[in-house]
């Protein structure tokens, strides 16, 4: 019955969307309607309102719908959200205040020279500015009113001009900032931390084992990242379509004539108009991206300097040709200038305060705040009171962003009734059931998700297919893609849907405010091309992950956030580049550690002296240990080439065994009390089949698979034996190091304690006296002595001392003689310190120095910055990971 | 257009009854809900259930006569709405202005609950600042400051008079509306880049500001976004429909698919103590981090916001689309004519 009512779900939601009533009701509505009726036909059916659902009743699926609502605002978690409405903001303020259009005509002008520059620059514009108001269809429109006519007056082939349109305008769904690749990270993120859970149950079952190493994780996603990953291909997406229209423009120059500008290209009045109309948009969108990309700040914060930036753009541009027009933005940049030279020369932390020096530089830099914030006031004035921009702007912005938002929450209700009717186990099942493994699945998903951008907007896609369909994709092992990945390749995904005859969104918009010379076929003909030219990067960017998962992946490592060298999950890639390293500069560690090695350690402490010729043996012996590892690699990746079929074999068996297996008990708890009769003796038969079918999948297993699965795990551990020696060897021989230098460093230190120490024989009364004062005075002392390093001997003398003289056992002499011996030791490891400290230690250091980045690197806190760029590429890979699971 | 039927009379005044009684019950629900909640009276159902009328469970605890009294005068007044509906009904008045009616309503509760958000907000923010910096008892004295760290006393002492300041506001104010919350959303999250890149100071109430007020302004928009047609449309038919297909698909999708959702929470968020929206009013639920703002329950009660002006919005369109049906003309059309 639950296929039913999922099947009714589905109509009732196809009807409603099809009917044309607005998607953020029509989803939960149609959840509403479903989940409703399913309850009351199972209470007028069965007695009991649940019977329909997979588990629990309507109430609690409602409820949890409700719930979901809440969830979009309640938690810190989605804060990212809130960057939707900023964005939308700056966007609407720029197209509202015609800087948009300012942009385009002068990118026009300026390029229009150049064979096919009118379409190039319209290219350009839609990727810079499309991106923000988050319709498809607000932007095709835009796009078409502007750019189409200019591009039809000056005989721009109709295909070409509708086909550059139509694209440049879908374009700005995937570059950064676009409120879609928010989203997509909104759901992403949900639907990993799900991959996630489900990895792990999978690794439990496959395993045995309970917990999974965290380099098996899956790479979650966050909008900041999403930006990033988002970049490279909406740059390689943008130059595909620029390097088409040149190249059309120069085979065939009808189709894109050069524009001649009527004006001098060189005069003043233009150079000024294209610096004026080009660079501040352009340093608006750099600095949004730049501080995001840079991980200064979050997208929130960027959303906020791109509003405040595009409103002070419009201040200026709504009072173009008065004398004070620029006023305000002179006065924001001279404030912005001013606090950032006090950030630099005064500490403005308003938490520490601690000299004048530092009140001054506060107080400067509040005045400077006020300019600024003066500047945003002025041109936010102007925005009011000038053509009534800002309501405009506000207005729009506020129906969009509700727009946006109420049908996340519908969608969040839709889920929860699809989920009741157990639709993801539905397409789980047969997903996983597909043969071929994750490509097959993603591509299936990738067509789903093409066919419905016929029908739907992004938004609808991202909120209600891919909380669906990713977590299942993200979960395989073997191709184990990231988040980021998933989420940029849907985005183009749809994009090109967008763009496809006869029912590409784009093409409607665009049919609907082109001029009727336009033919809808001249608009078909246009797009065919960029088409391909879509695919063409939805093929590079499959092949090459890299380009979406090596910004992200190298941001993170160069942030203030980032993980310490020591993080398991950078160790395989980190000790690639390591030990190719070592081999490059073997001679000279090799020539560091044999000065190690010669110098004269005989005046160190026994300790010490052992700790440093381990260190520098370790050095000399890393070659052996990286042959060694490298070694047990190439071993492993020779058995698994034979042991990969069998292993995705059997395990592919064990899974259909386990889901037989659930299905089985399912159905035994259905027919559990059941009376006898024809839907007993059904079920009954049912259940026979799939134990008949469990067994014949079990025969299927090879039966020597046990002692195959052995012989490689063999492999397996000689790699993790290998890697642990080599670890474990580097982090002591560092370690080690590091600990003498700071024992021979505390020479000083120590002997200022001597005199103490040796006060402490004098203290302790001779025969019964009272003990307090002494106990306390060496107990005191002990603790001085445990602060300095490599002191463990004189501290635990200390402590013998003092428990000689424990209440009511005391014994002064044998105290007396813990503290000699205290004493001694202490004169004899000053000395020992002072005589290798002068002569040694600089040694010492100059070793250590020159091990610390890569021997010592798991010690440090971070990677240096350009360990992390050369790490980023291997980190950036999709590693197959299957055949742990 | 002007060959077409109008609609069948007693459906029209069927469907104009049912509409004003789903307001008018709704208002007198959330009325009743505070009544219950808060002033302890056993409500609707509680009242039936004490006296033992049509089978409801008795209250678990023993009604008091006052009380009763109370449920009593609760279940009258969902009767006499009712009443009202029923005698508003029979005034043949035009659905259009009805529909007018219906949107000066609904702006005039979003109003209210924008200028509630925008003294609140701003109050809260600067109550939590003076409290994480512990100004706050330099400045009211001892006593003041350990109530302001109280929820409750926050909720009710300070929350609750500047609410009544905001529909007092709302009632005379006619420039300002809801859309300025992005403006505000804009300013607070400055706020937090000027403080944070300059001063390097951050605090838990700046963040919570911010989600405060965007929060508030996706809710509290819709409903003027559905007036304005905003809500978007898969438009691939519906585009080419007849007005009057376009009308019967708006009103349609009004009753069945809008209406339901807004009656779904309010009565799943408000039907016991501890429902989704009650339980953290009740309890003035603030957030995890101690010295953020306290206005948790506060976006709980957005959705009752977001609930109520919808309904009263989808009621509005509702017989705006059965007015085209009928063929009725716009009050202002007339007048022109």
């Amino acid at each position: 019955m639950e296929l039913f009512f999922l099947a009714v779900l589905f109509l009732i939601m196809m009807y409603a969307l099809g009917s044309g009533f607005p998607v953020a009701f029509a989803l939960p509505g149609a959840a509403i309607i479903t989940i409703t009726l399913a309850g009351l036909s199972g209470y007028f059916f069965t007695g009991d309102s649940g019977a329909y659902f997979t588990q629990d009743g309507p109430i609690e699926w409602l409820t949890a719908g409700v719930t979901n609502f809440r969830g979009i605002y309640w938690e810190v978690e989605r804060d990212t959200l809130i960057a939707i409405p900023l964005f939308i903001f700056m966007g609407i303020m720029l197209q509202r205040s015609r800087i948009a259009e300012d942009l385009l005509v002068t990118m026009a002008q300026l390029f229009g020279p150049i064979p096919g520059g009118l379409g190039i620059s319209v290219v350009f514009v839609g990727a810079l500015l499309a991106a923000t108001t988050g319709i498809v269809g607000a932007t095709v429109v835009a796009m078409g009113l502007i750019s189409l006519p200019a591009m039809l007056r000056n005989n721009y082939s109709k295909p070409l001009a509708t086909g550059t349109i139509c694209a440049s305008g879908t374009l700005g769904q995937i570059i950064p900032p676009s409120i879609v690749l928010i989203i997509l990270a909104d759901q992403l993120a949900s639907a990993a931390d799900q991959a996630a859970s489900e990895r792990k149950s999978l690794y439990k079952e496959a395993t045995g084992e309970f917990s999974m190493p965290s380099t098996l994780d899956i790479v979650s996603t966050s909008a900041g990242d999403m930006f990033l990953g988002a970049f490279i291909p909406g740059i390689v997406l943008v130059g595909l379509y620029m390097a088409y229209i040149l190249i059309s423009a120069l085979l065939k120059p009808s189709t894109a004539p050069a524009v001649p500008y009527d004006g001098k290209l060189l005069e003043r009045a233009f150079i000024v108009k294209v610096v004026l109309s080009l660079v501040p948009p352009l340093v608006l969108i750099f600095v949004v991206l730049g501080s995001i990309i840079a991980g200064i700040a979050t997208v929130n914060q960027a959303g906020a300097i791109g509003a405040i930036g595009a409103t002070i753009m419009a201040g200026y541009r709504l009072r173009e040709g008065q004398k004070d027009a620029y006023y305000p933005a002179i006065l924001a940049i001279a404030s912005i200038v001013f606090i950032a030279v006090l950030l630099s020369s005064f500490s403005l932390n308003i938490r520490k305060i601690e000299t004048s020096m530092d009140v001054f530089g506060i107080m400067l830099a509040v005045v400077g705040v006020i300019g600024f914030v003066t500047a945003v006031i002025w041109s936010g004035w102007r925005t009011l009171k000038i053509e009534d921009t800002l309501n405009g702007v506000m207005v729009e912005s506020a129906k969009t962003t509700s727009m946006v938002f109420i049908i996340l929450l519908g969608a969040a209700m839709l889920t929860a009734a699809f989920r009741a009717f157990g639709g993801e186990e539905i397409v789980k099942h047969f997903l996983t059931g597909l043969p071929g493994g994750f490509w097959s699945q993603f591509i299936v998903v990738m067509l789903v998700i093409f066919l419905l951008g016929f029908f739907l907007d992004f938004i609808e896609i991202a909120v209600v297919v891919v909380p669906i369909v990713s977590p299942i994709l993200l979960s395989d092992p073997t191709a184990n893609v990231t988040a980021v990945w998933l989420g940029v390749m849907i985005g183009l995904n749809i994009q090109t849907s967008f763009l496809t005859p006869p029912f590409g969104f784009a093409l409607f918009y665009l049919r609907g405010v082109a001029s009727s010379v336009v033919k809808t076929i001249d608009i078909y003909k246009g797009v065919v091309p960029f088409i391909l030219l879509q695919l063409l990067g939805l093929t590079i960017v499959g092949f090459y992950p890299s380009l979406v998962n090596y910004l992200p992946v190298r941001t993170y490592l160069t942030s203030e956030t980032a993980p310490p060298p020591k993080n398991p999950r950078l160790q395989a890639c980190l000790e690639d580049y390591l030990f190719n390293y070592y081999v490059e500069e073997e001679g000279r560690f090799e020539t560091a550690a044999n000065t190690l090695l010669s110098l004269d350690l005989n005046k160190l402490p026994s300790e010490l002296r052992r700790n440093v010729k381990d260190s520098g043996e370790t050095v000399l012996n890393l070659p052996m240990m990286i042959s060694d590892i490298r070694n047990a690699e190439d071993a492993l990746d020779e058995a698994s080439i034979d042991y990969r079929p069998i292993h995705s074999e059997v395990r592919m068996l064990e899974r259909d065994i386990r889901r037989n297996n659930r299905q089985f008990e399912s159905l035994k708890k259905e027919i559990r009390g059941m009376e006898d009769g024809d839907v007993k003796a059904n079920i009954s038969a049912q259940m026979d089949e799939l134990q008949d079918e469990i067994e014949t999948l079990k025969s299927q297993i090879p039966s020597d698979w046990k002692s195959v699965n052995k012989d490689y795990k063999v492999y397996q551990n000689e790699l993790k034996k290998a890697q642990r020696t080599y670890r474990k060897s580097v982090d002591d021989a560092y370690n080690n190091l590091v600990d003498t230098i700071v024992i021979l460093e505390s020479a000083d230190e120590l002997e200022a304690l001597l005199p103490q120490i040796r006060a402490l024989g004098d203290a302790v009364p001779t025969e019964d006296g009272p003990f307090d004062a002494a106990r306390d005075a060496i107990g005191d002392a002990a603790t001085l002595v445990a602060t300095i390093p490599g002191t463990n001997a004189i501290a635990s003398s200390l402590s013998k001392a003092k428990k000689a003289l424990r209440k009511r056992k005391e014994k002064p002499k044998k105290a007396l003689k813990s503290i000699d011996k205290a004493i001694g030791l202490l004169e004899e490891d000053v000395r020992a310190r002072k005589a290798s400290a002068g002569a040694l230690l600089p040694e010492l250091k100059s070793f250590e120095a020159s091990i610390r980045d890569t021997v010592g690197l798991r010690q440090q806190s971070r990677l240096t910055d350009e360990q992390a760029a050369a790490i980023s590429g291997c980190l950036a890979r999709h590693r197959d990971i299957s055949l742990n699971f | 257009m002007s060959g077409d039927k109008g609609l069948n009379p007693t459906i029209v005044s069927i469907c104009r009854f049912a509409g004003i009684a789903s307001v008018a019950l709704a208002i007198i629900f959330l009325i009743n809900n505070f009544i219950t909640y808060v002033g302890g009276a056993p409500g609707v159902y509680g009242t039936f259930g004490s006296v033992g009328l049509f089978g409801f469970d008795a209250p678990k605890n023993e009604v008091s006569g006052g009380m009763l009294t109370l449920g009593w005068v609760q279940v009258l007044m969902n009767i006499a709405v009712i009443a009202f509906a029923a005698y508003y009904t029979k005034s043949m008045g035009s659905l259009s202005v009805d529909a007018q009616r219906l949107d000066r309503m609904s702006s005039f509760v979003i109003k209210v609950a924008f200028w509630a958000v925008l003294i609140v907000g701003v109050t809260d923010a600067v109550l939590s600042f003076l409290r994480v910096e512990d100004f706050h008892t330099a400045i009211f004295g001892k006593e003041i400051a350990t109530k302001i760290g109280q929820s409750k006393w926050r909720g009710a002492f300070i929350h609750l008079p500047l609410m009544a300041l905001a529909v007092f506001i709302a009632m005379r104010d006619r420039s300002v509306s809801v859309v300025w919350l992005i403006t505000l959303v804009v300013v607070a999250e400055l706020f937090i880049v000027l403080a944070r890149f300059i001063f390097a100071y951050e605090q838990t109430f700046m963040g919570d500001l911010v989600r405060f007020w965007y929060a508030a302004l996706f809710l509290f928009a819709s409903a003027y976004t559905l007036k304005e047609e905003g809500h978007v449309r898969v438009d691939v038919i519906y585009a080419s429909f007849q007005d009057r297909t376009k009308a019967w698909i708006n009103a349609t999708g009004s009753v069945a698919f809008g209406m339901p959702l807004c009656w779904l929470i309010l009565t799943l968020g408000l039907s016991s103590k501890s429902s989704l929206i009650n339980s953290p009013m009740l309890n003035f639920e603030t957030s995890m981090s101690g010295f953020g703002m306290y206005v948790k329950y506060l976006m709980a009660a957005f959705l009752i916001v977001f609930a109520l002006s919808m309904l009263i919005q989808f009621t509005s369109y509702f017989f705006n689309a059965l007015a085209k049906m009928n063929n009725e003309i716009l009050p202002e059309a007339k007048k022109e004519a």
